[in-house]
């Protein structure tokens, strides 16, 4: 549904340096999928989503949206998007805005106020919607921006670090936004620092770096590690914690009756286990460090590494 | 469709126009008319005031000699502040227009949405020249109501002219650059200047300055519907159409050219 083909960007700055952006990017995102985009700052996240919308051109390659270059598509179909900084005049007010962007979006005039009273319930947004834009908070305006997105429901969504400024509550609650949001006709894209919010709501998440696609993990097929892949561990024991560092030596304590394991294979960690079982602990918990999408993430950026 | 949407959000442009910028116009436009009226009626004559008996033999009572001041007064006036009112209008109406958009990121959901920006700002141009030529009619019912009756069809139609001009350099710039009303001013200026030094020189170089707008001719359009005959009469013998063609011609060229750069260019600043 949307091809990138050796996408890159390369701009000048305004002294004449020549900064490369993105580099020979190159992933088709599929109708019904939740595709995530994860990188650190200035890895090219959001000038791939500007691409993506048309209000960058690439310097090479070919972006596609259903077989349309991006900005024909937007301006024929529309897309669903939250940027990562929500700009909205500040002097609107927070009804009057989306009851603008509905317009704009071609919400039927029959039904625009429905609309706009759906996704102002939908978002919590009820008791803010007279207050002027620049008296929102932080929170409230992610809200709005969300809302605005999803006045439309389009074919193609795009929400660019969608849960920045929001609080657990509503992180949880724009989860299951989005969970009811997939539909077999639609992708929707999502680009966050958050890794776990990434490995809970994509199907695939692309990690750039520098500009350049590092890889795509299959979130649904990583869930778990494979037999031989070292993965630092943390254990936790509700009795015989003084063990465990008789099973595992290099075990480090990290708080009370709770280790970290060093990479260990699957094979290495079960061993150790069965030692701790038979020697009368009781084992409370068991979990890896990082998230198996943080593992290929650390592993892709190079964390630990010195970065150039 | 898109052109439905987009029209049907007209009413909105209107309305920040005449908030955002309409107003501040009508503000600066009254302060300014004030400052400047006020201490040229503090000079002129009463009506009840004597009045030399030459002047009287000429118009044959000191009611009509003293509607002859103010006739004349009056011309003088509008022409000295016609100019300035048209050039503030036109900043304030085109000021960032769309430069703002793309510095400030409200570009991102505008344009998210089934909308072409081309579209979406050549209308905002339509609309504030509208809302300007609103604001104009409303500034010259006030000053006819209280000092001498301006409001005729040459006038406004100079004034639609002439915003004309000023308000598509100003589209242009705002579409292709960023500081764009000191781009406005810098142009305004520098076309002045050029055509006032060198507009009569015989050189191949001199041809240049058709590029360049006509702005040290403008006082000429402004003189023609401000002049009391041509008020008196209504006529519309004294306008230049040719100068006022050229006007609209230069100002419709910028806008077209404003278009086709929003059809081309990118938003996003990067």
């Amino acid at each position: 549904m949307i091809a990138f083909d050796q996408v890159g960007k390369r701009y000048r700055t305004l002294w004449g340096r020549e900064v490369l952006a993105l580099e020979d990017f190159s992933v088709e995102l599929r109708a019904g999928e939740v595709f995530g985009l994860a990188g650190p700052n200035g890895a090219g996240k959001s000038t791939l989503i500007s691409l993506l919308l048309g209000y960058l051109g690439p310097s090479h390659g070919t972006i596609r949206i259903d077989g349309q270059d991006p900005r024909r598509y937007v301006e024929s179909h529309g897309i669903s998007y939250l940027s990562e900084l929500v700009s909205i005049p500040p002097a609107w007010r927070a009804e009057e805005a989306l009851k603008r962007y509905a317009l704009l979006a071609g919400v039927p005039a029959s039904s625009r106020d429905a609309r706009v009273e759906q996704v102002i319930e939908w978002m919590g947004l009820s008791e803010h919607r007279a207050k002027r834009v620049k008296q929102l908070s932080k929170g409230n305006l992610q809200r709005l921006g969300l809302a605005q997105a999803l006045l439309v429901e389009e074919r193609v969504i795009v929400l660019d670090e969608p849960t920045h400024g929001l609080d657990p509550v509503w992180t949880q609650r724009f989860r299951e936004v989005v969970t009811a949001l997939r539909r077999e006709d639609r992708v929707i894209l999502i680009a966050s620092h958050n890794l776990d919010e990434l490995e809970r709501l994509a199907d695939r998440v692309a990690i750039i770096d520098h500009g350049r696609l590092q890889r795509v993990v299959d979130v649904r097929r990583a869930s778990a590690p494979d037999r031989g892949d070292r993965t630092p561990y943390r254990i936790a024991l509700s009795r015989g914690a003084e063990l465990v560092p008789a099973v595992f030596p290099r075990a480090r304590m990290v708080g009370q009756g709770e280790h970290e394991l060093d990479g260990l294979t699957l094979d290495e960690l079960n061993a150790g286990l069965a030692a701790l079982l038979a020697r009368g602990a009781l084992i409370a918990m068991v979990y890896p460090v990082h998230s198996m999408l943080e593992q290929q993430f650390r592993e892709a950026v190079g964390v630990g590494e010195k970065r150039t | 469709m898109s052109r439905a949407r987009v029209g049907a959000y007209a009413l909105w442009q209107l309305r920040d126009y005449l908030k955002d910028r309409g107003r501040p116009t009508i503000i600066v436009a009254l302060l300014a008319g004030y400052l400047g009226i006020e201490p040229l009626l503090q000079q002129m004559p009463r009506a009840n005031d004597r009045v030399a008996p030459e002047l009287l033999l000429r118009f044959g009572s000191a009611s009509a000699v003293h509607a002859a001041r103010m006739a004349e007064f009056n011309a003088l006036f509008v022409r000295g502040i016609l100019g300035a009112l048209v050039f503030l209008g036109a900043l304030f109406a085109m000021n960032g227009i769309v430069a703002n958009d793309r510095k400030q990121g409200f570009f991102r959901f505008l344009f998210a949405k089934p909308v072409a920006p081309s579209r979406y700002y050549g209308q905002a141009f339509l609309v504030h020249w509208l809302g300007f030529m609103l604001v104009m009619t409303l500034l010259g019912a006030v000053y006819g109501a209280l000092v001498w009756p301006v409001l005729t069809v040459p006038l406004l139609l100079v004034i639609a002219v002439m915003f004309v001009a000023y308000a598509g350099i100003a589209f242009l710039l705002s579409a292709a650059a960023r500081w764009d009303w000191m781009s406005l001013v810098a142009v305004s200026v520098a076309a002045t200047y050029l055509w006032t030094k060198f507009g009569s020189s015989p050189g191949p170089l001199a041809k240049l300055l058709y590029l360049l707008p006509p702005l040290h001719r403008a006082d000429e359009a402004y003189a023609a519907v401000a002049a009391a005959p041509t008020l008196a009469t209504g006529r519309l013998g004294a306008i230049p159409w040719p100068l006022l063609g050229w006007f609209a011609g230069y100002g419709v060229v910028c806008y077209l050219a404003g278009l086709l750069v929003l059809r081309h260019r990118r938003l996003a600043i990067v």
